[in-house]
């Protein structure tokens, strides 16, 4: 795969470009921000770029770069890595783009396996969110969803937060030791339950429904 | 909250921050006497010197929360990289090499994680990058209460300075903060801006409150009223701050 990387910190630049060598990618060119990035993409093409999310141009600028790259190359990945994982940048980033977008933690892309199944997902149209970050919408939403996430069974959470995550029916199957028609069934009761149309059958549309939902915005006023 | 060493003076830019950035403040380094400091025992805690105090306070913990960023979690992120690699280049009994790799880097996520939580006490991250509204909303999700916020409309665009948001966003967060069996009280918040000065209404809190609100803001300069009516765990707070 060609990837591009925007990462601000040299030390941990260095890191991930040896480790996307082992890895097997192509490095089509590392730069320390935004703006070096958008030029760098001016002559290369990469299938996935990675973005330090607080990086030059401040205080964001993975984010704000992460915007003009997805109109300028609709169909390239986007990879945010970030010392945190927050709701408010899982937000923006779901903003920017629902389709081939991925937002996790520096320190959890660390292995060969992981890096590459993060940006393979990402590169197949998926969306892919930390773990962590997944786990705390699905165990802390929103005041008035709380009652709601509570009702659903043990199983059912495991679902809905690896749902989160942006994983596929089959992924989920894989990591429960369960089969993908047991884990549909399980997806309607959830939907059904969280009051979800059951129709948003689409992959990233049925991640995007369980985030919107784990963190409605209806109290912001 | 003491800091671990003084700020060491220098100019400042317009946007309040020490000229050089955080390189050029030694953690450690030789104790530097910050500007026009008041001697021991005088009138600390009111007026300009004991205004400017406050301020350096959280002008440091901001810079603190930068150095961990910039320092010990760069560090660690890149040590879990080399260790990914490492794990491919094993050289013998592969599964048990694997194994300790993994743990070793789940260790390292485990610190990351309790650096973060340091920071966070410091200065939120969030608060620094995305402003008071953001901050006070995710550390009410990362409790589980339940918050409603009014942020006028001119405000994600305008800042109020580090100083009044930290004193501010401290003061809410002492508001949700509670113990284990309890549940976070339901908060109403909305903040704006009058001329230079920060105002957050915070409805919903008990009248024991007023007092940490009262200690967040004086220091400043600013202001904490207590509305008369409401009961004594539903009351609402107006802070005034002056602020950029």
């Amino acid at each position: 795969m060609r990837v591009a990387l925007a990462e601000d910190g040299a030390l941990f630049r260095e890191g991930l470009l040896m480790l996307l060598r082992a890895a097997g990618h192509e490095i089509v060119g590392s730069v320390a921000g935004g703006d070096e990035m958008v030029a760098l993409l001016a002559t290369e093409q990469a299938d996935v770029a990675i973005l330090d999310i607080r990086m030059p141009p401040e205080p964001d600028g993975g984010l704000t770069t992460a915007e003009r790259l997805r109109g300028l190359y609709p169909q390239m990945g986007l990879l945010f890595l970030s010392h945190y994982a927050e709701t408010h940048y899982l937000m923006r980033i779901l903003e920017i783009g629902t389709e081939s977008i991925g937002y996790r933690l520096k320190e959890k892309v660390g292995s060969v396996d992981v890096l590459t199944d993060t940006l393979d997902r990402i590169h197949n149209g998926e969306i892919v969110i930390e773990p962590v970050l997944a786990k705390r919408l699905v165990e802390r939403p929103r005041g008035e969803k709380k009652d709601v996430v509570a009702s659903l069974s043990e199983r059912e959470t495991d679902v809905l937060r690896l749902m989160a995550e942006g994983r596929s029916n089959n992924g989920i199957a894989g990591q429960l030791f369960v089969t993908p028609k047991a884990v549909e069934k399980h997806i309607a009761n959830i939907f059904g339950k969280l009051g979800l149309h059951t129709d948003t059958s689409e992959h990233h549309r049925r991640v995007l429904a369980v985030l919107t939902y784990l963190r409605s915005q209806r109290t912001e006023v | 909250m003491t800091p671990a060493s003084p700020r060491q003076d220098g100019e400042r830019s317009p946007n309040g921050l020490p000229v050089g950035g955080p390189q050029m403040l030694p953690v450690a380094g030789p104790v530097t006497r910050l500007r026009e400091v008041p001697a021991e025992g005088s009138d600390e805690g009111s007026g300009d010197a004991g205004r400017r105090r406050e301020s350096d306070q959280w002008l440091r913990r901001r810079l603190l929360e930068r150095q961990l960023h910039d320092g010990a979690s760069l560090r660690i992120s890149a040590l879990a990289l080399r260790l990914g690699l490492l794990r491919d280049q094993a050289p013998f009994d592969e599964a048990d090499w694997e194994n300790r790799i993994g743990q070793l880097q789940d260790e390292l996520h485990a610190v990351l994680q309790e650096l973060r939580e340091v920071a966070g006490q410091i200065y939120p991250p969030l608060l620094d990058q995305a402003g008071l509204g953001p901050a006070i909303r995710e550390e009410a999700d990362r409790l589980g209460a339940a918050l409603e916020l009014e942020v006028a409309p001119e405000l994600p665009r305008r800042r109020f300075g580090p100083v009044a948001e930290g004193a501010a966003y401290f003061a809410v967060a002492e508001c949700l903060a509670t113990r284990p069996d309890e549940t976070p009280p339901a908060l109403r918040v909305s903040i704006s801006r009058d001329e230079n000065d920060l105002v957050m209404v915070v409805s919903g809190v008990g009248a024991r409150h007023l007092r940490s609100m009262l200690d967040q803001a004086r220091p400043l300069g600013g202001t904490a009223d207590l509305a008369e009516g409401g009961t004594p765990e539903t009351g609402t707070i107006t802070m005034r701050i002056p602020c950029e």
